[in-house]
């Protein structure tokens, strides 16, 4: 059962409270270090190691910003060897069930992290985000957005829409984090719900001597609420998205504008590799084969093999999307990575009935061998 | 001239290839030969085996050293450096002694030359004759000249000659002249008759005309004689037995002396029958009955000239001889419909378990066929009957067949998953009964899923009666009496005679070639605790030659005869010593420019005639990297083997493309094109472009320009692999300490132990106890009467005067470490502590009779185990002539969850203790409560006995088991009656349990050395069937009642067979690894470990010292899963890297003109 407090909140400003919640953990908590997004300057949010709890006054988790999913950076910090003191991280549960990935890739570790989610309301592209953010001091503009978000209003500006992966992401909620900060169908309450779900996040929250609450109803209908409107928008996107490359010379159209900057594969939390088999001599091709393709095609399209990159990409990464949408945040030439990712994930995923990110002790598919699966395939004998 | 081999092996099925790869691969050269013409026995037929319900046979391959033999599908065939195949090939004589025989071979011809067949089955096509096929279990029909198995390869049609009607029209048509009926030979195949009966001299000269062969006639012996000793090419003599003044055995001797090629056909009457019969052992070739009907006569004369002109003779010197002789299956006799055949070949629906596995194979005449034989209604119900020629005295088998209730078995759980209707739901499945012999380890698990899970209904019972049935006359009606005697009638669509192994036919004619001696049952006899030895020293049984065996046992049986032949051949031809065969010294051309010579064999036409050679030729010309494209006449020959290295020599290619057929076949001859060239054979391959020819050769209009695409593309796709071969590094291998140690010192053991240290290598015995002998000291006498006590002391005195083995009593293992070759293992003892090198282990740890603590076992002296009433009776302390009465609980506490195994053995000791009461006291009583009686193999007959001596067997099942409670001390037995339906209550004077075995406490061991149990605590071998001593991690071996219960005999054969397996690590000064194998690019990994996670062979582990993945590349067998599973191609495989598999991918997209 988990344990459940609550963080007052003063005239309507969710960031106090939250900057509080941290400040807290830093002081009372033990966390020497704890890894928050922090605004940098004008228009820029970006996540940092705050040592010194003075600074969390610049913290701001509800910040509609997502410069880059920070999984990869929860995994620098605890990859071989300890970090020398507790650390806490405040993740998207994007970036929770990413850095899962990572962590079942040997890639990073789960006990040197303490981890706080916050329900996630979702953010703009960084080029919206800078639209957004434009004038206004940056945390009461978070404070607000996020305050007109949850009473239901269209925030202000109106017409700058959430980054589409956002808008398709049914998981606002982080599994698997030590400690939740609960903000959806939390109006009426007037405070933040506080959720310890680990023995970690549990000690953790003892030491804060929060007082205790109840998880009000209204949470959950909102949420299932707010899901619900995000899965149909996801749907009708994998829709679109099988339409729309339904064949291989529709894929290459799909893909057409990609330059092979192979930005979406930096952009990417779970794409783990040292250097990228698209980097190495494996593609090192000789000159006259060049000529010869070209001679096949009439025309080669240059440069070659990046639709060999992206379903080399979603061979191996498909399986542990977590839907971010990083990529397509990357992308220069606005392909639209997250859609294809996303709607071939749906069905490998479900192929082995995995979900990434929802356990560290659910094997990655390919890793695992059954002797009895896919009985449409073999027919049913094994 | 005679060829040395240091064993021959006579079968081929898989005992054969098992002992005889077990030779090969401690570098032993051995000659393999099967009487068929082809290899694999009678598995080439079954596609699934029990218990895991596929083939596997691959499993048997080479683990180490394996570019030696040719990793592919063993049920398509084998290729080994070590091992020279004769097929067709029959052992005609055996002399000498052990250690130096010389061994006569007959190789009959298939009439059809493998080199020049290249199986476009054109011979097939207008062969007029059809008659059943073998393969298919006479399911289908074949003509006289087939494939025999169709998946071999290579493969090359045959003449069935006994069927052949001598039309010669496949002889016409074949497009490449391979078929052979030696016309030529006929003009110099001098036939002469030696006849006084009068005027048939001249109808003999008339009907021989026409064959042709020069004929004369004499009618005197002398005169014949004289005519045999002047006529050089007098081939065949036509012998009337009625010649007057013909001292028959005498005139055949002198005869042969003159002429041994010389083919004597007798001709004799009726009164004269038991005369040819000796005369044809004496060498006599064949017998004509008189008077001479010439439309049956001449086509017998053609075809053994037929057969004497093209057999060839061969004369092998062998230090050992290995029979693997296997068993035939009952053929149920279709005459006797109305006897217990049940109407086979009468009813459409009564099939041979042999037939239900042709049908349901995919192979086979095809799964279609699955419908009822009768109407052609889908199958949805199946029924067993067991015991079809085995068990049954009336048809002269006294023995179980072992094998056929586990076939059972598996025919109904596959029948289950098959034979599904459209909504899915499976076909009834039922098994008819008398027991269900489920003794091997984990096989009554096996039977307990397949009833609970699988659906699989048992029933005992003995089908009396199949009819059509009255109410479906595509059906059939089953009549039968169930336990209480109450007349039961059901329907089945299909009836399984689940038929049993019988001796092969040809047995007793090849005892008597290599003299050896039969049982009273047919097969080769055994001794007794030492299964491998036959009759005659120098000789050794494996497989089924013995007895009818399973798959797993055979393979055991087959190791052990291996072991035996090895310790023979290491006194005569020892290896030890052996230089190892110098590597070829090859250049280095990794790094050159890729220069490729493609060569093309043109040796049949079909190729040619196919695609347009020219543009082909042009086309591969102007690849990058082709210096030279030639054609070669016969590339399969060695003339067109010599001109590819002539060109070789003079173009100096890096690289070589062969585009032939049957690029398997090609393995060995590249490795010697590769040694004559100094050019690596990774750098040369053979594509197969003759495949896609042949199959359009057989369309109507086939399309010439996708043809041509085709065979461009598989040619260019090898190409692009070779361009892009790059310099394979010297292969790993790593040095081996050539010592053994054996952990448990009884049977098991020490036989072990033995059988390494008399190969000349170090053993070290560890035994927990303070004594050698383990478990078997306890036995007393056996079954057959033979006496164990004596067995164990020889043992126990040999293991001690050894001078190579040393044994430490009451000592342990407390630390192993190491790997195959390298082991060192600390052993805490009596003497201290001790740290041993060794390069190979094997478990023996045993097992003990297990323990029951209830019916009053420890309170009331009258209730015994079966070994504590064995060992009263012979020490005198039981008096058997005080004893009225004995009951005996089989399965006690056995056979259900807790030990869900059959110890095999109580049964035994059953019956022996039943046999020694009613010796001493045939009065005595005796009730046996049994569930089903595992008296397997010859054991059947003390069964049988047992009952004819009056001891009463009641069946039990788990619903009803026998209840026991104590009156002053004498038990008191009630229990079901199946018979009778009702309880009955009986008090006899003793109660004896058979508990059964279970094995010794062995966890921490297991962890020691980092081997698996299963859930009852014997060792897990790497794979049930195939691999059956084996440990998955190589280089540690397990042996006796620590892997599975059996008698003394089965615990010697086991541990037999795991020294073979430890001799071949001991037996070089390294380990070999293979070409490929995968290798890790350290810069580029992340480490995930998801390659650890992936690898079979458990090859691969995290260095966590030096922070980075290593692989052992004696234990990667190169199969490529950590490549596919790792993202960035930081796991690579040599020879198979990304360059080359997508140049490939290229290749094959690009355009031909």
């Amino acid at each position: 059962m988990a344990t459940t407090a609550k963080i007052e909140v003063q005239n309507g400003n969710l960031l106090q409270s939250v900057q509080a919640f941290l400040h807290m953990l830093m002081d009372d908590g033990g966390v020497a270090g704890l890894l928050t997004p922090l605004h940098m300057g004008p228009g820029v949010v970006m996540p940092a190691l705050v040592t010194e709890p003075e600074r969390l006054k610049q913290a701001d988790p509800l910040a509609p910003a997502f410069p880059l999913n920070a999984a990869r950076i929860a995994a620098k910090l605890t990859r071989g060897g300890s970090p020398g003191g507790t650390l806490a991280a405040v993740l998207r549960p994007c970036e929770m069930r990413a850095f899962t990935e990572l962590v079942k890739l040997n890639q990073g570790n789960l006990e040197d992290l303490a981890i706080v989610s916050l329900d996630c309301l979702g953010a703009y592209t960084n080029a919206d985000y800078r639209t957004f953010a434009a004038g206004r001091e940056p945390r009461e503009a978070s404070n607000q957005w996020a305050g007109q978000l949850l009473a239901g209003r269209s925030p202000d500006p109106a017409d700058l829409p959430l980054a589409k992966a956002c808008r398709a992401c049914e998981h606002p909620v982080a599994t698997g984090a030590d400690i939740t900060l609960g903000l959806i169908g939390m109006r009426g309450a007037g405070h933040l719900l506080v959720k310890a779900h680990t023995p970690r996040g549990e000690a953790l929250l003892a030491k804060l001597r929060l007082p205790d609450t109840a998880d009000p109803t209204a949470r959950k209908d909102a949420l299932a609420e707010l899901v619900a409107g995000r899965t149909a928008f996801r749907d009708e996107m994998f829709e679109k998205t099988r339409a729309a490359t339904a064949s291989m010379p529709q894929l290459a159209d799909y893909l057409a504008a990609c330059v092979g900057c192979y930005n979406c594969r930096a952009a990417c939390p779970v794409c783990y590799c040292r250097e990228c088999v698209f980097l190495t001599d494996v593609f090192d091709h000789k000159p006259w084969q060049y000529l010869g393709w070209a001679k096949g095609k009439s025309a080669l399209r240059m440069p070659t093999d990046t639709v060999l990159f992206h379903l080399t990409r979603l061979a191996h990464m498909s399986l542990s999307c977590v839907g971010c949408g990083q990529c397509s945040n990357a992308c220069p030439n606005d392909v639209p990575v997250m859609e294809l990712f996303r709607t071939v994930a749906a069905r490998t995923q479900e192929a082995f009935a995995y979900e990434p990110g929802r356990s560290p002790d659910e094997p990655i598919p390919l890793s695992v061998f059954q002797a009895k699966e896919f009985a449409e395939i073999t027919g049913g004998r094994d | 001239m005679k060829t040395t081999y240091a064993a021959l092996v006579v079968g081929a099925g898989v005992a054969g290839i098992r002992a005889a790869l077990d030779l090969a691969e401690t570098g032993q050269k051995v000659a393999l030969v099967d009487r068929k013409p082809h290899l694999g026995g009678l598995l080439t037929q079954l596609d699934y085996q029990f218990p895991t319900n596929a083939c596997g046979m691959c499993k048997m391959l080479p683990l180490t050293e394996r570019d030696s033999s040719s990793q592919f599908c063993m049920r398509k065939g084998l290729f080994h450096k070590n091992i020279d195949m004769f097929l067709s090939t029959e052992l005609t004589g055996l002399d000498g002694d052990p250690g130096q025989f010389t061994a006569f071979l007959r190789q009959g011809s298939s009439f059809v030359d493998p080199t020049k067949c290249i199986g476009c089955g054109a011979c097939s096509a207008v062969c007029p004759v059809r008659v059943p096929s073998e393969f298919n279990a006479g399911l289908t029909e074949r003509a006289a000249v087939h494939l025999p198995v169709p998946h071999n390869i290579p493969n090359s049609y045959v003449v069935d000659l006994d069927h052949c009607i001598r039309c010669w029209r496949c002889h016409e048509t074949c497009p490449t002249e391979a078929i052979d009926f030696q016309f030529n030979r006929r003009a110099t195949f001098h036939t002469l008759l030696a006849s006084a009966e009068p005027g048939l001299a001249e109808s003999a000269a008339e009907w021989i005309k026409d064959l042709l062969f020069p004929f004369a006639a004499e009618t005197a012996p002398e005169a014949a004689l004289e005519q045999i000793a002047q006529d050089e090419h007098l081939a065949m003599l036509l012998l009337d037995l009625d010649l007057p003044g013909l001292e028959p055995e005498r005139f055949l001797a002198r005869a042969l002396e003159l002429k041994p090629e010389l083919v004597v056909v007798l001709l004799a009457g009726p009164q004269h029958a038991e005369l040819a019969g000796k005369l044809k052992a004496a060498g006599a070739r064949l017998v004509l009955d008189k008077p001479l009907k010439p439309k049956a006569a001449v086509p017998v004369l053609d075809k053994t000239f037929l057969r004497a002109a093209s057999e060839k003779r061969l004369e092998l010197s062998v230090a050992a001889v290995v029979l693997a002789t296997g068993f035939d299956t009952y053929t149920p006799c279709p005459e006797s419909f109305g006897a217990d055949t049940l109407g086979y070949k009468v009813l459409p629906g009564v099939v041979t378990s042999v037939e239900f596995e042709r049908m349901l194979s995919g192979s086979g005449p095809g799964r279609d066929r699955l419908t009822r034989p009768g109407d052609g209604k889908p199958v949805r119900r199946v029924a067993w009957l067991q015991c079809v020629g085995s068990r049954d005295l009336g048809k002269g088998v006294g023995y179980c067949s072992s094998i056929c209730c586990m076939i059972s078995i598996k025919e109904a759980l596959l029948a289950r998953q098959m034979l599904k209707d459209e909504n899915g739901e499976p076909a009834a499945a039922t098994i008819f009964s008398m027991d269900m012999r489920t003794f091997g380890r984990d096989y009554q698990r096996y039977r307990d899923s397949a009833e609970e899970e699988a659906g699989v209904r048992f029933v005992k019972s003995r089908i009396h009666t199949a009819m059509p049935s009255p109410d479906d006359p595509g059906a059939l009606r089953l009549r039968y009496m169930d336990e209480s005697g109450e007349l039961k009638e059901e329907d089945t669509d299909l009836l399984v005679l689940a038929v049993g192994a019988r001796p092969p036919k040809d047995l007793p004619a090849l005892a008597r070639a290599a003299q050896v001696e039969l049982n009273e049952h047919g097969f080769l006899r055994t001794r007794h605790f030492d299964p491998s030895r036959t009759t005659r020293l120098g000789v050794f049984a494996a497989g089924s030659a013995g007895a009818p065996r399973d798959i797993a046992e055979s393979l055991i049986a087959a190791g052990a005869a291996a072991m035996e032949a090895s310790r023979l051949i290491n006194i005569y031809a020892p290896l030890k010593e052996k230089v190892a065969e110098p590597e070829p010294e090859y250049r280095d051309v990794g790094r050159e420019a890729p220069k490729v010579l493609v060569a093309l064999c043109t040796s049949c036409p079909v190729l040619e005639s196919a695609v347009d050679m020219e543009a082909l030729i042009a086309r591969l010309q102007s690849q990058p990297a082709v210096i030279a494209v030639a054609r070669i006449d016969a590339g399969c020959t060695a003339p067109g083997w010599e001109k590819i290295a002539e060109l070789a020599r003079e173009k100096r290619p890096n690289r070589i493309l062969l585009g032939a057929c049957m690029p398997y076949a090609y393995v060995p001859k590249l490795r010697e094109l590769g040694a004559a060239l100094g050019l690596n054979p990774a750098f040369m391959d053979v594509a197969d472009v003759y495949t896609p020819a042949m199959t359009a050769a057989r369309e109507e209009n086939p399309d010439r320009t996708a043809l041509g695409r085709e065979v461009f593309a598989t040619l260019n796709m090898a190409l692009a692999r070779l361009v892009r071969a790059d310099t394979l590094r010297q292969r790993s291998a790593a040095p081996v300490y050539r010592q053994a140690l054996v952990v448990g010192g009884g049977l098991a053991g020490m036989t072990a132990a033995v059988g390494i240290a008399d190969h000349g290598y170090p053993v070290t015995i560890v035994e927990s106890e303070e004594a050698l002998g383990g478990a078997a000291m306890r036995l007393r006498t056996t079954l057959e009467g033979r006496d164990p006590q004596r067995y164990m002391a020889d043992l126990v005195e040999q293991v001690e005067k050894h001078p190579n083995i040393t044994v430490r009593t009451d000592s342990r293992v407390v630390l192993s470490m190491g790997k195959a070759g390298a082991f060192s293992t600390v052993v805490y003892g009596r003497d201290g502590v001790a740290t041993l090198e060794h390069g190979t282990t094997i478990l023996a740890t045993g097992g003990r009779e297990a323990k029951v603590y209830d019916y009053g076992f420890r309170v009331h002296p009258a209730t015994l185990t079966q070994v504590e009433l064995e060992q009263r009776l012979a020490s005198g302390e039981l008096d058997a002539g005080a004893l009225g009465s004995v009951a005996m609980i089989q399965c006690w506490r056995s056979r259900e969850e807790g030990r869900n195994y059959c110890s095999r053995i109580c049964c035994a000791g059953a019956l022996k203790n039943l046999h020694t009461l009613l010796r001493k006291n045939p009065g005595i009583k005796v009730f046996v409560f049994y569930r089903d009686i595992m008296s397997y193999g010859f054991m059947e007959q003390f069964y049988t006995e047992a009952r004819r001596l009056g001891a009463i067997f009641i069946r039990y099942d788990l619903e009803n088991r026998p209840q026991v409670a104590f009156d002053n001390g004498k038990p008191r037995i009630t229990a079901r009656d199946p018979v009778l339906g009702e309880d009955i209550q009986i008090s006899p004077d003793i109660l004896v349990l058979s508990t059964g075995v279970e094995p010794n406490d062995v966890e921490e061991l297991a962890e020691q050395f980092g081997v698996p149990l299963t859930e009852d605590g014997f060792y897990r071998e790497a794979e049930p069937k195939w691999r059956p001593v084996d440990f998955l991690k190589y280089g540690v071996f397990m042996a006796g009642l620590a892997r599975a219960p059996g008698n003394m005999g089965e615990h010697v054969a086991s541990a037999k067979a795991a020294a073979e397996r430890a001799l071949r690590i001991l037996s070089g000064e390294r380990l070999d690894a293979g070409n490929v194998v995968a290798e890790v690019r350290h810069s580029l990994c992340s480490l995930c470990g998801r390659c650890i996670d992936v690898c079979p062979y458990g090859a691969r582990r995290m260095d966590l010292d030096e922070d980075r993945i290593e692989v052992d590349a004696i234990l990667c067998q190169g199969c490529g899963s950590c490549t596919a599973v790792c993202p960035n191609s930081a796991a690579v495989l040599k020879g198979f890297d990304d360059a080359q598999v997508m140049g490939s991918i290229d290749a094959a997209l690009e355009e031909l003109a």
